[in-house]
């Protein structure tokens, strides 16, 4: 066997996502559209000008690429319909800076947890090349709410959230041999 | 009617009788009878070939940790040489947490790399010392360079950035679904490491998302400097500056084939 070819597992997963990969990214689009409409509700209520303002659009926008990227993945299995109880529960505490910042750290340290959790039930490769590069960015933008406007390093590193990832099980399927034996 | 001179016809003829002789010299000779001792001067010493190195889920967690173990030997130079002074001083309790993090992170991969048979890897990177950090460190204490301090910190942001898009990049190659999780549980605390650097490097409301130094285009450091995270180069910027006051930049990537720790590789 050469290196290259040793690079990839004997039984290479499937690239596209699977019936139960599907389930799953349609949850994580769930909760990325509640979190864009909560940061475009943060922008809409006046009490951000300038940088700060252009940040929570950032921010705002990112999470929308995120929903857009799941429709690419799934396909006509999206449903497009953001999760209403993430969205409750942080919605009310947008009314001041202070609490705003904290309950947008706290989103998007669910929101990584989330993606987390739903990238360890993944089959499809393609769909957890994806999400890995969302929880990374989402773990960033956590960690500014901890940093802005003074930094504090305890803040920043606070990682704690409950996931909402559902667990789904995947269907058994034959594996696909990329070697065979002579 | 026939284009070719005289002249030409002898200039041709000599080239091949030319050509004939040299690759009959260049050729076994009749009579002589071969030695492998002709062409080489003393004992050539036997080579032992590399084993075949094949790439499994705990050769990438193996990795990993040497990554760790690089951070913890930069963190371990930074606070025992002192080299946080000034302002910077004041990030001497971080240092401390996050090499005490990359503890807990190493701890964690080597944990996983033994429950799947492996052998746990308890020291840096060799190659990533010698081809970045090394050369990054030649540079950032350099005698002449005013800014030591916010230079190792420009450097451990970017092997934080270094180690968040190896645990990236090896979410597409690992096999199984749950190490993927394990795996990108630490790039996140090490996403949020990047981020409180490149808020004491280039801070404030401005910097958090992707801007590019007016003078020379090259991005600034940004806390979220992309909507996905990037598997690209990580440039580092460090050093003494020119006469246009442009800092050095060096280009650092994530471990490649030859970079990977390997079954047989063991600490030496």
């Amino acid at each position: 066997m050469t290196t290259a070819q040793a690079r990839f597992p004997r039984s290479t997963p499937p690239a596209q996502p699977t019936d139960a990969d599907k389930q799953l990214l349609q949850f994580a689009q769930g909760v990325e559209l509640a979190a864009r409409d909560l940061y475009k509700k943060a922008a809409d209520s006046g009490k951000y000008a300038d940088d700060e303002l252009a940040m929570l659009t950032l921010f705002g926008e990112h999470h929308n690429s995120y929903a857009q990227a799941m429709n690419g993945l799934i396909g006509k299995a999206a449903t497009n319909t953001r999760n209403d109880s993430l969205y409750s529960t942080h919605v009310g505490q947008l009314a001041s800076p202070q609490s705003a910042y904290a309950s947008l750290q706290s989103l998007e340290n669910t929101l990584a947890a989330t993606n987390t959790d739903i990238l360890g039930q993944l089959a499809g490769i393609d769909a957890a090349r994806i999400l890995a590069s969302i929880i990374t960015i989402e773990a960033r933008m956590a960690a500014v709410f901890g940093t802005l406007p003074s930094l504090s390093v305890t803040s920043a590193m606070n990682a704690s959230a409950n996931s909402l990832a559902p667990k789904i099980a995947q269907v058994k399927m034959a594996t696909t041999e990329t070697t065979v034996a002579p | 009617m026939n284009n070719i001179s005289r002249r030409d016809a002898l200039r041709v003829g000599g080239l091949s009788v030319f050509g004939a002789a040299f690759l009959a010299a260049c050729g076994k000779q009749s009579g002589v009878v071969p030695s492998a001792n002709i062409l080489s001067e003393g004992a050539v010493t036997p080579t032992t070939a590399l084993p075949e190195g094949v790439v499994t889920d705990t050769v990438l967690l193996r990795t990993a940790a040497s990554l760790e173990y690089n951070a913890i030997e930069l963190y371990d130079l930074i606070l025992n040489d002192g080299m946080l002074t000034g302002d910077y001083a004041k990030l001497t309790d971080a240092v401390k947490r996050f090499r005490d993090d990359h503890q807990a992170h190493a701890n964690t991969v080597n944990a996983l790399a033994v429950s799947l048979g492996g052998k746990a890897h308890t020291c840096a990177n060799d190659r990533m010392n010698r081809l970045y950090i090394q050369p990054a460190l030649k540079l950032v204490t350099e005698k002449g360079n005013p800014d030591t301090s916010r230079d190792i910190i420009a450097l451990v942001h970017a092997m934080e950035n270094i180690g968040v898009q190896t645990y990236q990049g090896f979410v597409a190659t690992l096999a199984a679904p749950s190490l993927r999780a394990e795996v990108m549980r630490i790039a996140t605390d090490e996403a949020r490491h990047s981020v409180v650097f490149a808020q004491v490097l280039n801070g404030g409301y401005a910097s958090v998302g992707p801007t590019n130094n007016e003078t020379t285009g090259k991005p600034n450091i940004a806390s979220v400097p992309a909507a996905f995270g990037s598997l690209s180069s990580v440039l580092l910027s460090v050093g003494t500056p020119n006469a246009d006051n442009l800092k050095p930049t060096l280009t650092l990537e994530t471990p490649s084939l030859n970079g990977l720790i390997y079954d047989f590789v063991d600490c030496q």
